[in-house]
């Protein structure tokens, strides 16, 4: 199993939020977690991701053969985990290049792989932008800082192209999106699906399930997956609403 | 020993304690220290301040057996090192250095207006031991480099020095302190710009945990002309660094900023003072910290606008970044307006590091300690990038990394 979540159950400030969730995705698989706002999605992407402010009551997550909850906030990028936030940090003063270029060697380290030169880089970050339809003087500008809803996403999706991830989890990537950036957005994550990789994609909407064919959907009201299947439930959702599952 | 008792015994070794003025300036000054009740509280030249270590200090002063060398690089560029306080004489075209003379003290101790609850300020006119005069002559570009060298242990340097800029002059003046003895150094810059003049001031405070250096300045600007001071601080021991500037004329400005670096136990007290005081002024005071383990500073901000001194602009900004929960800074900006057509602001923000944008970094695979560092130098980012002279800011820029390798 590429990540398997066991009865899983996380607290934040005495409030109970994840309540004994289980999934489970394969390796090339794409899963989208719907659920209505506070059902605790966000909460799982973090708690993935490693973000300390949650405290586990009980559970386990093993994640490419590694006990998640042994690896650190970075070893769990280096080995292969990816969030696209649904809130990108605006950090004044730090470019993009050398952040992205730090972190793409420190993943190849922990791989054992060569670093990536500054020149091979430069021409990688550039090829996956002009994909994004980012414009190269955007990527001189510090991470985050100034950019529309949609540039944000965009510079995440960028992020994720340039550090290939073998699992990507996309909270609300698609909120705060136009029709165009989604379709942008979305062919980005498609042309990056192999066999090899996966995807948790956290969305309220089908839209976003139009461009990219989840294998599975799960449905989440109050910390916990109350059903699972194909692309049907989010029809479902679509026509009427959460209202049913709760 | 008071401080009446260090003077008389010492007198001899003063300068200008023959001069009857002088004198009765000084008994005023012994008569404020005796009055005074050091109230640390209410004067913000004595918070976080030892007082044994400065008020009951054992007076020595040696006359450097080197010479201070000055160089003229023929590319309008100068350098001195100046020893204990002391700069030989040197006269070209373009500028002038000579010892200061009692005119100039008394000049100061007559017109200074801006701070006289300073004690610190009273103790180097009190014990005033070296110092130097230069002036830039009219016209001249040039820039000047001086590395101020304290030789021995426990010495206590009372200095003063005048900067000239006659009319239609430039100056980029770097001023270096890196010593390694537990020496004291107290000293006053008195800077005045003539019109149309451009004085560009880098002090760079590199000091061991044992100096202790103070540092004034009171800069004054006539018309068209514009004072720029930018501190950087990385010293281990003591700092204080208060500047004072008065805009005189119409269209003058004051720009005043300083970076510091604080750990260990180290303290550093800041004060930027400017009195608008004509039409048409522009002044610019901000101060940023980064304080680790039992570091504390304080930052005192002042703007003061005449009610002649209209179409005034004046801003004040104070950011800190705490890297220790025992670490401590008090920032205080301050505001007086008695003109009606002006655009004034203050801001102050200290805090620690922003744990969502470290999450962010780590995120994306950079190690924790990485991500502090990379979010520390981008809080300093717009100051360290607009450093022009390339020397400079490789210099700084080496400092910072020293700095940011003792980070955990």
């Amino acid at each position: 199993m590429f990540l398997e979540i066991k009865d899983l159950s996380v607290k934040i400030e005495n409030k109970n939020i994840l309540k004994s969730l289980n999934l489970n995705i394969n390796k090339g698989e794409v899963h989208a977690i719907m659920g209505p706002n506070g059902s605790g999605k966000s909460t799982l992407a973090n708690v993935l991701a490693g973000k300390e402010d949650y405290e586990i009551l009980n559970g386990k997550i093993n994640f490419k053969d590694n006990d998640l909850f042994d690896l650190n906030i970075e070893e769990r990028a280096q080995e292969g985990m990816f969030l696209a936030f649904q809130y990108p940090v605006e950090i004044p003063g730090v470019n993009i290049t050398p952040f992205l270029h730090s972190a793409i060697n420190s993943k190849r380290k922990r791989m054992n792989e060569d670093e990536i030169d500054n020149l091979s880089f430069a021409k990688l970050l550039k090829s996956k932008a002009s994909d994004l339809g980012i414009n190269i003087d955007m990527l001189k500008r510090s991470v985050n800082v100034g950019f529309s809803g949609g540039e944000k996403k965009r510079y995440e999706i960028l992020q994720m192209s340039i550090l290939n991830p073998d699992l990507a989890i996309l909270d609300e990537t698609d909120s705060g999106l136009d029709i165009d950036a989604l379709k942008i957005v979305t062919d980005g994550v498609n042309k990056l699906k192999t066999k090899d990789n996966s995807f948790l994609i956290i969305t309220h909407y089908q839209k976003l399930l139009d461009y990219i064919k989840p294998d599975y959907v799960h449905v989440m009201v109050n910390g916990s997956i109350v059903k699972s299947g194909g692309s049907e439930i989010a029809a479902e959702i679509e026509k009427e609403g959460f209202q049913k599952f709760q | 020993m008071n401080i009446q008792d260090n003077y008389q015994k010492n007198k001899k070794n003063i300068f200008f304690s023959e001069n009857k003025n002088v004198e009765n300036h000084r008994k005023k000054l012994i008569s404020i220290f005796e009055n005074d009740k050091f109230d640390k509280k209410n004067n913000e030249s004595l918070k976080n301040t030892n007082l044994k270590n400065f008020f009951d200090f054992k007076y020595k002063y040696l006359v450097p057996e080197e010479k201070s060398v000055i160089n003229n690089h023929h590319d309008n560029s100068y350098s001195i090192v100046c020893v204990n306080g002391q700069c030989s004489s040197f006269k070209d075209d373009k500028i002038q250095i000579t010892k200061i003379i009692e005119g100039d003290y008394i000049d100061f101790s007559k017109n200074n207006t801006i701070e006289k609850n300073d004690h610190f300020v009273n103790l180097n006119s009190l014990f005033l031991n070296c110092g130097f005069k230069i002036i830039i002559k009219k016209n001249n570009n040039i820039k000047i480099k001086i590395s101020n060298i304290v030789t021995d242990d426990e010495l206590t340097i009372f200095q003063k020095n005048n900067f000239i800029c006659e009319e239609g002059s430039s100056l980029n003046l770097i001023e270096e302190y890196e010593n390694k003895n537990n020496s004291t150094s107290n000293i006053l810059n008195v800077i005045k710009l003539e019109k149309n003049t451009q004085l560009n001031h880098f002090l760079i405070q590199d000091n061991s945990p044992s100096h202790n250096l103070i540092i004034t300045s009171h800069s004054s600007c006539k018309k068209d002309s514009t004072y720029t001071q930018k501190v950087y601080n990385f010293s281990e021991g003591y700092v204080r660094n208060f500047h004072f500037s008065e805009l005189i004329e119409l269209n003058s400005e004051a720009d005043l900023q300083g970076i510091f670096f604080l750990k260990d136990n180290n303290t550093s007290n800041n004060k930027t003072f400017v009195k608008h005081l004509a039409e048409d002024c522009k002044s610019n005071q901000v101060y940023k910290g980064i304080l680790n383990d039992h570091s504390k500073a304080t930052y005192f901000s002042n703007t003061y606008v005449d009610q002649v001194a209209q179409k005034t602009e004046g801003y004040q900004l104070s950011k800190g970044i705490l890297l220790s929960d025992n670490a401590s800074y008090f920032s205080k900006p301050e505001l007086k307006i008695y003109a009606d057509d002006v655009k004034c602001s203050h801001g102050s923000t200290i805090g620690p590091i922003d744990e969502n944008a470290i999450f962010y970094l780590r995120s994306r695979g950079m190690s924790k300690i990485a991500a502090t560092k990379i979010l520390i130098s981008s809080f300093i980012n717009e100051e360290l990038s607009s450093i022009d002279d390339k020397q400079m800011s490789q210099i700084i820029q080496k400092k910072l990394v020293r700095y940011l390798s003792k980070v955990k």
